[in-house]
């Protein structure tokens, strides 16, 4: 109960900000407000509270009562700190960039909420409440994700985040009544002393299909590329620490229960295909947003990856300071788009260093996604590798190897992200660009510089983490080898994207080897396969309508049979004695001949 | 003994009378007394019986001495839950269901009546008069169509009526078989289910099918409801509110009652769960052909009523808990969709979603009603429709395993294509659409009515399953 105080000031500020929606120059206030209240009350939950499971009855239907559960397990307080920690710079950051008066009101009512379900999302403990938040979040997200109401692009991607979504929703729905209908429960920490049946194993396979629409996962990736026609601070917030990181965290608070049913494998499958999709379209991308979006599929495989070894704490580790450099680039993507008037191609956004801020703090975080030392995502990855590194069997030797590319490649791309804008603007344009940069307000700077701080300081994560974190499993660890290899991996992309795009200038890296092409496009290869399955959908449904119409017809012109046959029947009585007594002769007529034959 | 059922049966009835003998001006403040003072009463007995923790009213009042028919009323959770879902769907068509302010006095007279037969109809405790109330509320929304509908309505009014009238011959019919075949020889509803077991398991098996195909026509199910897209789509706003919200609940409570009254059932759960599940994922299909917005409304309305069914037909406490809770929850939040579809036809001129584009930009309240409607409709948590089915679900999947889980792909699909509608006409907000007319206060209150009771009871569900004998 008392854990559910965190969502109240937002939702507060949501409902003020709807109402007080005319007045644009306090909206974003009172949404900065909320927030700030927030991350007040979750430190103080975190500094304050023990770990504590609250439970209150939402209702009872007979003999049964479904609840609604809180918790302050360390686990859940520490994704509870970085989405309070996060929101408020997101919200300021917004103040720079979101500057049409009229959609002020329905921006900051819709993050709001969209930030109070993620709050409620990482303090749940059982599934009413935690569903209760996905659907939320789903929401939220269709309608931030098609927040531009007149760019049709944006809606069509609201639409396909939507529909991923509800397939993961209705997955996620049957999974906890299957678990329901077993158990006779809906809490997480009863499901560990249950005894396991073919119900738990659906359940729990369900749930994780759930997980993977929500986080982006092969082969439910398409929508999170798509959803960069949101504004920027959106795609910031939803990349780092709310909406795609649920499906994650969620498989995080089930692990246990995954272990035991040995079902950790298909994690380390879809978490390996997801990487390569991510990293290889990353490559092949020239949005300067999606490119991040294809690194963050390859960030959440990862993830799922070192759940998939039960290796926790790297989990855990990299779901922390990811948060903190994705936030970081997305704000740098979208200075960079705001300087170049909303200039979404790559390669046409230049001079990014004119701006000595914004090219430090973008630097940071290239360089911690690209995991250098010292910088946390260099230990985010590696410990990731060191979890995976076991040279006992073929499989594992190849997933190794796997994981090297997608590392390779990760720093080949996210130097690309980095060179290419650097370069010089054509003459007229460099004018007006320049100015743009050095103009950038104050709120599009400061956040990135707090975030870039963090980015360099949360490596004390993984010395802490064991401190702060009570969870099964051994510590996050990075062994010498694998740091070697990374920074071999790091040095060789940083090589590569330099000689491609600072010394030859190469305007894309794709285009020209059509074999990778093919490889690094795979995106367009899903869209492919689910545009054929919606055409297959819609011919079954254009067959059971027409056979909805013809049955209808059918019984329309039977019916215009029944009043035809009565027309003509009606003929016979039609008052004429001539034709009775006609009728009548030939009757008896037909009786003689009868008798007499 | 309690006069309120009475009360409001009486109400509603004078209600019709005095706006049909009055002048017209005054009809509308009539028929919101009236409807209004139904809907307090509602109200009243929700918060006293809530206060009180449980709620059994029964009243009798005279009838048809001869035979020993009374005026038998009864008012457990379950029929008060559909007779308040009646009294808010009615007042709020009463108050905002007609934009165009178009035949006014007949419209009103006719929901007037269409009220009384529906509240008389679910708090029925007796046979005989829960057949009377059908065919008033039948009848009421016939003339509805035929009188007040749109350039088809003939041609829907027609069809409509002879689907009814075919299914009211087999529900008289059955309940005669019933009232013969019964050793009590009685109509009341608790002394028949008392005796039921006694009745020969072919001549039950008769009876079921006979008044299954009864309600199955009205709710509807696959293969009888080709009356439904039609009747929707021709009736007035109100028409539609009033069909779809409260006349096709008389289906499925009729389908409640036979499944507790006759032990037959049993024995034909299984194939009338499969029968209803398929024709939740038919109609899925066909609605996703549909460009019509009204008419994709109407379709939906066959997959939730084959929802609703399937929790029947699970026969378990959640099942049933589960119907009835989904009854309210689609009644008040289809009401909400064909008032929006309505005021949205209002106001542009046209409801195919190829023409109309740009909702939320030029009639906001409208749009953001329909997407609250369909936000209802998929059930998503804090509406009404979400309580629905997790239990519906949990009774279904207890029932029938995970194959009692399959409605919901129906149920995926409708929120698929109901997203696809909510882009093209409502988001998409370039080249809007113009607005031709403009729509009042009178049809916002309806949105608020409407949205604050799918909301209310989304969030605060024990209002309606707390009480002790529920």
């Amino acid at each position: 109960m008392l854990a559910l105080l965190v969502i109240v000031p937002l939702i507060i500020a949501a409902f003020l900000a709807l109402i007080l929606r005319s007045r644009t120059d306090i909206v974003k206030y009172i949404a900065l407000a909320g927030s700030l209240l927030s991350l007040l009350i979750a430190a103080l939950l975190f500094f304050t509270t023990s770990n504590a499971v609250q439970s209150f009855t939402w209702f009872t239907a007979g003999q049964y009562a479904l609840h609604i559960t809180t918790t302050t397990a360390p686990l859940n307080m520490m994704l509870l700190l970085i989405v309070a920690f996060i929101a408020p710079l997101i919200f300021a950051y917004s103040f720079g960039y979101l500057k049409t008066p009229s959609e002020q009101g329905r921006y900051y009512f819709e993050i709001c909420i969209f930030a109070a379900s993620m709050m409620l999302f990482s303090i749940s403990a059982n599934f009413i409440s935690l569903f209760i938040a996905w659907e939320m979040l789903g929401i939220t997200s269709y309608l931030l994700i098609g927040f531009w109401q007149h760019k049709p692009k944006a809606q069509l991607a609201a639409r396909k985040a939507i529909t991923t979504i509800i397939i993961g929703d209705v997955s996620m729905l049957i999974g906890m009544l299957l678990i329901w209908s077993t158990y006779h429960t809906f809490e997480f920490s009863a499901l560990s002393f249950v005894a396991v049946t073919p119900a738990l194993y659906a359940a729990m396979l369900l749930i994780a299909v759930a997980a993977f629409t929500k986080s982006a996962q092969f082969p439910f990736t398409e929508w999170l590329a798509d959803a960069m026609e949101g504004p920027t601070p959106v795609s910031a917030f939803l990349h780092s620490s709310t909406m795609v990181k649920a499906g994650v965290f969620l498989i995080l608070v089930l692990a246990p229960i995954y272990a035991e049913l040995h079902m950790l494998g298909i994690f380390i499958i879809f978490g390996i295909v997801s990487a390569l999709v991510g990293a290889l379209n990353a490559l092949s991308e020239h949005h300067i947003k999606r490119i991040l979006a294809y690194s963050t599929i390859e960030d959440l495989a990862l993830m799922f990856i070192a759940i998939g070894f039960n290796a926790l704490y790297a989990a855990v580790l990299l779901f922390i300071v990811q948060a903190f450099y994705k936030a970081l680039l997305f704000m740098s993507a979208g200075s960079i788009m705001t300087a170049g008037d909303h200039e979404e191609d790559l390669f046409e956004s230049f001079n990014s260093t004119k701006n000595r801020g914004l090219f430090i703090t973008t630097v940071i975080g290239t360089l911690s996604l690209a995991g250098v030392f010292p910088l946390s995502g260099f230990f985010g990855k590696v410990a990731i590798d060191s979890a995976a590194a076991n040279f006992s069997s073929l499989p594992h030797i190849l997933l190794y190897i796997l994981l090297s590319i997608v590392d390779l490649l990760s720093s080949i791309y996210i130097f690309r992200w980095l060179f290419v804008p650097m370069r010089k603007a054509p003459l007229e344009k460099a004018f007006t660009l320049n100015i743009n940069y050095r103009t950038l307000p104050k709120s599009m700077l400061i956040p990135p510089t707090i975030l870039a701080a963090f980015v360099i300081i949360g490596s004390v994560f993984y010395v802490t983490l064991t401190n702060l974190l009570p969870l099964p499993g051994a510590p996050a660890s990075v062994t010498l080898l694998d740091t070697i290899i990374e920074t071999i991996l790091v040095v060789i992309g940083f090589a590569i994207a330099y000689m491609l795009y600072v010394k030859l200038k190469l305007s894309g890296f794709t285009e020209k080897h059509e074999i990778l092409h093919g490889v690094a496009n795979s995106g367009a290869e899903i869209n492919g396969f689910y545009n054929h399955f919606t055409a297959f959908v819609g011919l079954i449904a254009n067959i059971v309508w027409h056979f909805d119409h013809y049955c209808d017809m059918a019984l329309y012109y039977s019916s215009k049979g029944l009043v035809k046959i009565g027309t003509i029947l009606r003929k016979l009585q039609n008052g004429q004695t001539s034709l009775y007594v006609a009728a009548f002769m030939m009757g008896l007529l037909a009786l003689i001949l009868l008798f007499a034959l | 003994m309690t006069i309120l059922i009475g009360l409001m049966l009486l109400v509603s009835a004078l209600a019709s009378v005095f706006i049909l003998a009055l002048d017209s001006k005054l009809s509308k403040r009539l028929a919101i007394a009236g409807s209004g003072i139904v809907l307090a009463i509602a109200i009243l007995i929700l918060v006293s019986s809530l206060l009180q923790g449980s709620l059994s009213m029964n009243e009798s009042y005279p009838y048809i001495n001869a035979f020993n028919i009374s005026l038998q009323l009864q008012m457990t959770p379950i029929n008060f839950i559909l007779v308040l879902m009646t009294a808010i769907v009615a007042f709020a068509a009463i108050l905002s269901g007609n934009p165009e302010r178009a035949g006014v006095k007949t419209a009103n007279t006719l929901i007037m009546l269409f009220e009384f037969s529906a509240i008389g109809l679910f708090t029925s405790a007796n046979l005989f008069i829960f057949f009377i109330f059908w065919d008033i509320g039948v009848i009421a929304l016939f003339f509805m169509i035929n009188v007040l509908g749109s350039a088809n309505r003939r041609y829907a009014s027609i069809k409509f009526i002879i689907y009814e009238i075919f299914a009211s011959s087999l529900l008289l019919l059955g309940i005669m078989m019933i009232y013969f075949y019964t050793p009590v020889h009685s109509f009341n509803i608790s002394s028949i289910t008392a005796a039921a077991s006694s009745i020969p398991q072919s001549t039950q098996e008769l009876i079921f099918i006979l008044l299954f195909a009864a309600f199955a026509v009205n709710m509807p199910l696959f293969p009888v409801h080709f009356w439904l897209p039609d009747a929707h789509t021709e009736a007035s706003t109100q028409g539609s509110m009033l069909l779809s919200g409260v006349l096709t609940k008389f289906g499925a409570y009729g389908m409640l009652l036979i499944f507790t009254m006759l032990p037959i059932a049993n024995k034909l759960a299984v194939p009338i769960a499969v029968l209803a599940g398929f024709s939740t994922i038919y109609a899925a299909f066909v609605t996703m052909m549909q460009h019509d917005i009204k008419r994709v409304i109407a379709y939906t309305t066959i997959i939730d009523m084959g929802i609703i069914l399937v929790a029947i037909a699970a026969m378990n406490a959640f099942g049933t808990y589960g119907a009835v809770y989904a009854m309210f929850a689609h009644g008040v939040t289809i009401a909400l969709m064909f008032l929006s579809v309505g005021c949205l036809h209002h106001i542009f001129g046209s409801r195919d979603m190829k023409v109309v584009k740009g909702v939320v930009s030029k009639a906001a309240s409208t749009g953001y009603s329909f997407i609250m409607g369909v936000f209802g409709i998929t059930g998503v948590p804090l509406t009404a429709g979400f309580i629905a089915d997790v239990l519906i679900f949990i009774g279904a999947i207890q029932a029938f395993g995970l194959a009692g889980a399959l409605p919901l792909v129906g149920l995926l699909m409708i929120g698929a294509f109901f997203y696809l509608v909510v882009n093209r006409s409502f988001m998409m907000t370039k080249d809007p659409s113009q607005p031709i007319e403009y729509i009042g206060m009178e049809e916002k209150a309806g949105y608020a009515i409407l949205m604050g009771s799918m909301l209310l009871f989304g969030i605060f569900p024990f209002l309606l399953l707390g009480f002790s004998n529920l």
